[in-house]
């Protein structure tokens, strides 16, 4: 198992009046190369139980397993040196830097890992070509069409070459054109051997027949139908 | 891992010069706000440096002891006769009698200071021709000649003359000709000088024949001015006795006391400076939070966030560093420190037309440096821990 969570449970402000139980007792198995779509209304706690498997915080209790390494009791440094060894994350809106350059958004996680600049060029514009984008490279990524914005992100997750990918509400903000567009693009990196976790409520998303498992999630619990 | 090391650190200044350049005219203010400082601080300190020195090297010329009479704490003449009561006391040199005094030129609206002595007499007479321009200082037999200071000259306006007058008390004329002029590398001290014979200066002051305002003693063993001074002082109670060491001092007091104050002023604006960058770094705005938290979920360490504050802060103090003191240099040697004339220089009714050669230790350097640089990291980087613990969820949806 690439992902392996149990009875993991996430309460923020513990002990403090504005405590709020996020997660509670979650079990879940994600085997490499599949994909999973998280989904749930807004306030579920899908975007926790991404940013748990993402290595952004530990659970508050429970085990977690990411790429077979214990998250639990792990300080903060090295679930970083952690997450940007074994995961690529895409994000709502894509949160790319507008003002940097197409390029310079792509390289950013190279860039604490002491990859030389010629290195790294040599991976964006594989990955720039890989999504068609070559000829936007030195644009500022503020200035490019949603589309295009779309596979930066996509890019900027695979520069490191991680083996898990997670995308939060991806398509959120895109039209149907565009989300099937990012649907193809991640059934092709599936079936490049990527583990995939979408967190999503998007039809679009937990509808399409690349996806091997839709886990439902309601007030911080896994809903069973 | 060296090679790792440095390449994350040049990466990661790379990102702190395009994060500088994104936010350029931000960047810019601040980096003209810290020159600006800088540059006060800096040419604060070459110019009191510069005027500090130029002091030691015209003092060199005081004598080693000067006595004059004081009664009701005015400074009065005294007979020539008291020079005979120093002739006792071991280790005196010479004594050259001296009438120092102040001539107001009512149609200039300026103050002259006026000098009656025989240079010849003093032991480095030969010396004080060093510190002329042109022509040389009136042997005791030259009534009438004169040796002038820059300023003088220029307020005179002669054209192609070298001959002017100046009132005696009793209104009328004593001319003069000018018998040489002082070197602008004294102006500090000369700009204002007039250098005559004794009996002319007695003449000009009305001066009773037989007086003096000074005595000045030279000493044979400069290691012995206190005990020789203090011998003087039990021969001539009625007299103040001046040592140059003590008027070294007094002129240092004068520009340690002027440039504290200055100097204390510009830390005045360094520390609101200061307060204004720490202020500006604790405050992040939505954008700034965004991009923290998106480069922590990328996995960007906390100090991998704190090292591209810092590079950000080392380059705009470099920067400014670099500007401010290239300014001030630029500002005492070519302007002559004109910001910090009416602070520095506010004794003399006639202004010197300063030739300053900046002079600053690395000392001084080092200070500027630990007073602006040290402080700005300290105001930029310690805000930038908290800045950099925003939470990298803070990028993920709700």
């Amino acid at each position: 198992m690439l992902i392996e969570l149990s009875e993991v449970s996430k309460i923020y402000n513990q002990g403090h009046p504005n405590e709020v139980r996020a997660l509670t007792d979650i079990d879940l198995r994600v085997e490499q190369g599949s994909m999973v779509c998280l989904k749930g209304p807004s306030g579920s706690g899908k975007s926790t139980l991404l940013a748990i498997i993402g290595c952004i915080f530990p659970p508050t209790s429970g085990r977690a397993a990411i790429a077979e390494k214990q998250m639990t009791r792990l300080p903060d440094r090295f679930l970083t040196l952690h997450r940007r060894e074994t995961i690529g994350f895409i994000f709502q809106r894509f949160n790319i830097l507008p003002e940097l350059t197409v390029l310079d958004n792509i390289t950013l996680p190279l860039l604490p890992l002491g990859v030389s600049p010629k290195e790294r060029k040599l991976r964006a514009h594989a990955l720039l070509e890989r999504f068609g984008i070559t000829h936007r490279a030195q644009f500022p990524a503020g200035q490019i069409s949603g589309g295009e914005l779309q596979r930066v992100a996509i890019a900027r997750a695979l520069i490191n070459n991680q083996p898990i990918l997670l995308a939060d509400e991806p398509t959120a903000h895109l039209d149907t054109v565009l989300s099937r567009e990012f649907m193809v693009i991640m059934q092709q990196l599936k079936e490049a051997g990527k583990t995939i976790v979408i967190a999503s409520h998007d039809p679009l998303v937990f509808e399409h027949p690349a996806i091997d498992r839709i886990v439902t999630i309601k007030d911080g619990r896994i809903h069973v139908p | 891992m060296a090679q790792y090391n440095i390449e994350k650190q040049l990466n990661i200044l790379d990102y702190a010069l395009s994060s500088l350049w994104r936010r350029r005219m931000k960047s810019l203010s601040v980096l003209l706000v810290f020159a600006a400082v800088i540059f006060l601080l800096a040419s604060f300190q070459m110019v009191t440096q510069a005027l500090s020195d130029k002091a030691k090297q015209v003092l060199a010329y005081t004598p080693e002891i000067t006595l004059q009479k004081m009664s009701a704490g005015r400074q009065e003449t005294f007979p020539l006769t008291y020079k005979d009561q120093l002739d006792g006391i071991f280790g005196i040199r010479r004594v050259v009698p001296r009438i120092w005094g102040y001539y107001f030129d009512e149609v200039r609206l300026a103050n002259y200071t006026v000098m009656g002595m025989d240079t010849a007499e003093m032991p480095e007479g030969d010396r004080l021709d060093s510190a002329l321009a042109s022509g040389k200082m009136p042997s005791h037999e030259e009534s009438g000649r004169v040796v002038i200071g820059h300023s003088i000259k220029k307020g005179l306006d002669l054209g192609g003359r070298s001959t002017f007058s100046l009132f005696r008390p009793d209104l009328s004329l004593k001319p003069f000709e000018i018998s040489g002029e002082f070197s602008q590398n004294t102006d500090i001290l000369t700009n204002d000088l007039m250098v005559m014979t004794l009996d002319d200066a007695r003449d000009l002051f009305a001066i009773p024949a037989g007086q003096v305002t000074d005595l000045c003693v030279y000493v044979a063993n400069p290691k012995e001015i206190d005990t020789i001074a203090r011998k003087i002082s039990d021969a001539l109670p009625a007299v103040r006795v001046l040592t140059r060491p003590q008027i070294q001092k007094t002129y240092q007091v004068v520009f340690g006391w002027r440039s504290g104050f200055g100097s204390i002023c510009l830390l005045a604006a360094l520390a609101a400076f200061v307060i204004l960058a720490w202020d500006k770094a604790s405050g992040l705005s939505p954008e700034e939070r965004r991009e923290i938290a998106i480069l922590k979920v990328l996995g960007w360490e906390t100090s991998d966030l704190l090292a591209v504050r810092f590079w950000e802060s080392v380059i705009v103090s470099g920067l400014a560093c670099i500007l401010g003191m290239t300014a001030a240099y630029i500002h005492v040697v070519y302007f002559s420190a004109s910001l910090f004339r009416p602070v520095l220089m506010g004794w003399s009714v006639l202004r010197p037309e300063l030739h300053l050669l900046p002079s600053m230790a690395a000392g001084d350097i080092l200070l500027i440096l630990a007073f602006t640089v040290i402080p700005y990291l300290a105001a930029t980087v310690i805000p930038a821990w908290r800045s950099a613990t925003v939470p990298a969820d803070s990028a993920l949806g709700g």
